[in-house]
């Protein structure tokens, strides 16, 4: 059927010759995927302060780069348009992004193992920078290097957010800065306008006063809203859900949500440390006293009147509990806003979704004297360099660090797919200041007034805590919360497990 | 008597190495003649008789290759457990990473849920494995309900888990209507609550892995004597009968096998329940397994990771070994 020439490539290689060549190509192939496929490389060719800013940009042309980040979407939007920057610098930059839990652990092994695969790492503030943050180079030397390209808005406090460049760039320390604001979520309400306007009535005829959401609106609101929309839909009312919170499988989310609660009443926190430094020393914790466990049993009370899926939901799945029309209010991170205005994807689009500020605490609730506040808290991710990389290799990836938190690329950003900028810059945009009402082209721009105006200002902002054991702390604390909540313990035994778990975690027991 | 008892019956002589007693040198006047291709003859040796170096060379690479992926490792992670890890500094802390275990509930936890875990995968898998494998057996569509039933198996545990994280999801899980819609769940998801989230990922992994059971059971039953089965119906036993007193013994050396693969294979695992619960709620699905990934790669306590992952692989061989002694026991006598 088939004709074999007589010098058919085959009769020539021998068995032996074959599988010897077979091997090596393995190998080559192995070893060459491992150093240059994964690994960042450097091409260099120096310049003077006194050169030009396009030779500053390109001194690295020809170098690879790799970033792990988040999937966030100045990542996704970022890796869309690396072409700009590749065109600009010379510079190629791979750009992996994965759930932040996945990220925290292949950065973790990659820098406390001594090495550099990712040379650029998503810091998000205290999953990632809090454990890990002495890993970083310290950014502040760059900042005045006349060899390099710098960012003609500057990376002083005042260029970025209030406390947002301490949030993910400081650790311990105010000398030192690790990273630069990439991203940020910060908490605010997301509520259904055309639900509270159908309801009204019969929601202040039951509670004497009109079913509606402002800056002033407090826990105690939340805990009667939430009740109202239960009740009405097991009476078998065409209602959703009043409210819905996010303490699924990852246990940050779970600490926020508590944490957002706690502050709220009194400026709670668990330890008396630096809120926005953090301490590698916190001492004994303030869970098991009196304020914990009267703020826990409130909280267990908002549980048990809301979505009955809190347990199993993350910020994604709540998010599209909201979407689908399932609860008519959440406490959600305001880059979700994008989703939630899609009228694609969503049922609550379409001007239905109004945006406040995170709820007040209940002064009649506060047992430590403190003030009654919109406890808001957040997670700044912030883009670092791996302090293992070698020099050459750190000054290229700070390049594209300053590229990546420029004005114009969080305002791209933004207008693409739905940006949540770090740059104080960015509000100043006309258009960006426009798209703040509706009818808007960006509707994270929406969330601005409840998130930037108000929910990062003092007193309502909570950053931390900062503390080098944070994973394990939110790990300690979703599980106790989450067996109160499932009634399993106590408010009281859950705030004193807390407490003696969190002494030992920290040896101040 | 048979060939095998033919070979393990020849004495042992002095000096020989321990391999040589497998081979057959000797056929007993007893055993009854045999159709020649039966006998197994002697090989021609190419060895150099006794040569241990040579038997060691030929084993060398092979004795590398794992003493670099595996007993390497094994001693380091020894080493690890007794001491403080971090990068560029390794302390010694006084066995604190055992000691404190016992008062680690999470540990304890871990243990208890494990056990709970892999007894109920077990027993499902089991079970249902077994009488798919009977009901299979003979069948017309075997082959084509082998391969249809394969399929989760062939898929990577991690999407499996995402895939049945999406079926239970209270919002748009298809699973989750259809187990409300037949008032088997309230509300809340499966794996919403501390004491439905266990069977949830139970169901996963009964789902994934019972094939496998069925696929070497339905391996067992071919091997079923056909006669002893006929002289038993003869003799009037009822199907249920015939199943429990000759079909049955004469799987024991295949469930053994299947029971093992998977009693271990639950001991280590993790990727599943990291998706669809992480370990919650409350710690109510973190095994161990679980937790000991979360102390070493999410805490990064190396230490106290290497000590957990130590004493479960330990406890692992003994359980390993304590089961093989169960069914030999229980293994009918031969000869």
């Amino acid at each position: 059927m088939f004709s074999i020439p007589k010098n058919a490539v085959y009769k020539r290689v021998s068995r032996r010759k074959f599988l010897e060549l077979g091997g090596g190509a393995a190998s080559a192939l192995g070893v060459g995927s491992m150093t240059l496929g994964l690994g960042s490389t450097i091409t260099r060719s120096p310049v003077q302060a006194a050169s030009s800013e396009d030779a500053k940009w390109k001194q690295y042309a020809g170098s690879k780069l790799v970033f792990m980040s988040e999937n966030t979407p100045p990542s996704f939007a970022i890796r869309d348009n690396i072409k700009a920057f590749t065109d600009l610098t010379g510079i190629e930059v791979t750009i992996l992004t994965d759930d932040l839990p996945v990220v925290q652990q292949k950065v973790g092994i990659d820098l406390r193992g001594g090495k550099a695969d990712y040379v650029l790492n998503y810091v998000q503030d205290k999953p990632i920078g809090a454990p890990f943050g002495e890993f970083y180079t310290d950014m502040t030397p760059l900042f005045g290097d006349s060899t390099l390209p710098q960012d003609p808005d500057g990376y002083g406090d005042d260029a970025w957010f209030e406390n947002f460049l301490s949030a993910c760039g400081r650790f311990y320390t105010e000398g030192k800065i690790v990273a630069l604001p990439y991203d940020c979520a910060v908490a605010c309400t997301f509520y259904r306008q055309d639900l509270f306007e159908a309801n009204s009535k019969d929601f202040e005829a039951e509670y004497g006063y009109r079913l509606e959401f402002n800056k002033d609106s407090t826990w105690q609101n939340v805990i009667d809203m939430a009740a109202f929309f239960k009740k009405a839909k097991e009476a078998g009312k065409d209602v959703p859900y009043g409210y819905a919170q996010h303490q699924g499988s990852f246990a940050w989310t779970t600490q926020l949500d508590i944490q957002r609660f706690l502050f709220a009443n009194g400026r709670w926190m668990d330890w008396n440390i630096d809120d926005v430094y953090g301490s590698k020393d916190p001492g004994k914790t303030n869970w098991g006293d009196d304020s914990s466990i009267a703020m826990l049993t409130k909280f267990k009370e908002l549980a048990d009147v809301c979505h009955p899926d809190n347990l199993a939901n993350g910020t994604l799945e709540l998010n599209t509990v909201y979407q689908a029309g399932n609860i008519a209010m959440q406490t959600q991170y305001h880059e979700f806003a994008a989703s939630i205005e899609d009228e694609k994807t969503s049922r609550a689009a379409g001007g239905k979704t109004a945006y406040a500020p995170c709820p007040k605490g209940d002064a009649k609730w506060i047992k430590n004297g403190g003030e009654a506040v919109n406890g808001t808290n957040c997670g700044i991710g912030g883009i670092g360099i791996n302090g293992n990389a070698s020099e050459d290799l750190k000054r290229a990836a700070y390049i594209f660090a300053i590229w990546s938190v420029s004005r114009d690329n969080q305002f791209n950003v933004l207008k693409g797919l739905g940006g949540t900028p770090t740059r104080k810059s960015v509000l100043e945009i006309e258009e960006v200041k426009k798209a703040q009402q509706r009818p808007t082209t960006m509707p994270n721009a929406l969330t601005f007034d409840a998130v930037y105006n108000y929910g990062i200002k003092n007193p309502n902002f909570v950053l931390g805590p900062k503390i080098p054991n944070a994973n394990e702390y939110h790990s300690i604390l979703a599980a106790e919360v989450q067996k109160c909540l499932s009634n399993e313990q106590s408010p009281e035994e859950a705030a004193k497990s807390i407490q003696g778990q969190l002494d030992e975690l920290n040896g101040a027991g | 008597m048979t060939n095998a008892s033919i070979t393990l019956a020849v004495p042992s002589q002095k000096g020989r190495p321990a391999l040589e007693l497998f081979r057959v040198r000797h056929i007993p006047d007893s055993v009854e003649s045999r159709p020649s291709s039966a006998v197994v003859a002697e090989p021609t040796s190419i060895n150099p008789p006794g040569s241990k170096r040579y038997y060691f060379l030929l084993m060398a690479p092979a004795i590398l290759v794992l003493a670099f992926i595996s007993i390497y490792p094994f001693f380091w992670m020894i080493y690890m457990s007794l001491h403080d890890v971090d990068i560029g500094k390794v302390e010694w802390n006084n066995f604190a990473n055992y000691l404190k275990l016992p008062s680690d509930t999470r540990f304890i936890m871990g243990w208890a849920l494990l056990v709970q875990y892999s007894a109920m995968c077990l027993f499902l898998q089991i079970v249902i494995g077994v009488f798919l494998a009977v009901a299979l057996n003979g069948s017309r569509f075997e082959k084509v309900l082998v391969t249809t039933l394969l399929m989760p198996m062939m898929m990577a545990p991690l999407v499996a888990g995402m895939v049945w994280y999406f079926l239970y999801n209270g919002t748009f899980g298809w699973y989750h209507w259809l187990l409300q819609s037949l008032g088997i769940l309230g509300p809340k998801s499966i794996l919403a609550s501390a004491n439905t989230a266990m069977i949830g990922i139970v169901l996963v992994d009964v789902w994934q892995w019972t094939p496998l059971i069925t696929l070497i059971t339905l391996a067992g039953l071919k091997r079923v004597p056909q006669d002893q089965l006929e002289a038993n119906m003869v003799d009037g036993a009822s199907p249920v009968r015939n199943f429990m007193s000759v079909t049955l013994p004469n799987l024991y050396p295949v469930l053994l096998i299947a029971i093992m693969l998977r009693f271990m294979d639950n001991f280590r695992f993790t990727d599943s329940i990291l998706v669809l619960t992480g370990g919650g709620p409350g710690n109510a699905t973190k095994i161990l397994p679980v937790y000991l990934f979360e102390v070493s790669f999410k805490f990064f306590k190396l230490g106290r990771g290497a000590a957990i992952a130590f004493i479960l692989l330990i406890v692992t061989i003994i359980l390993g070994m304590l089961l093989v002694r169960v069914f030999e026991r229980g293994q009918p006598k031969k000869g």
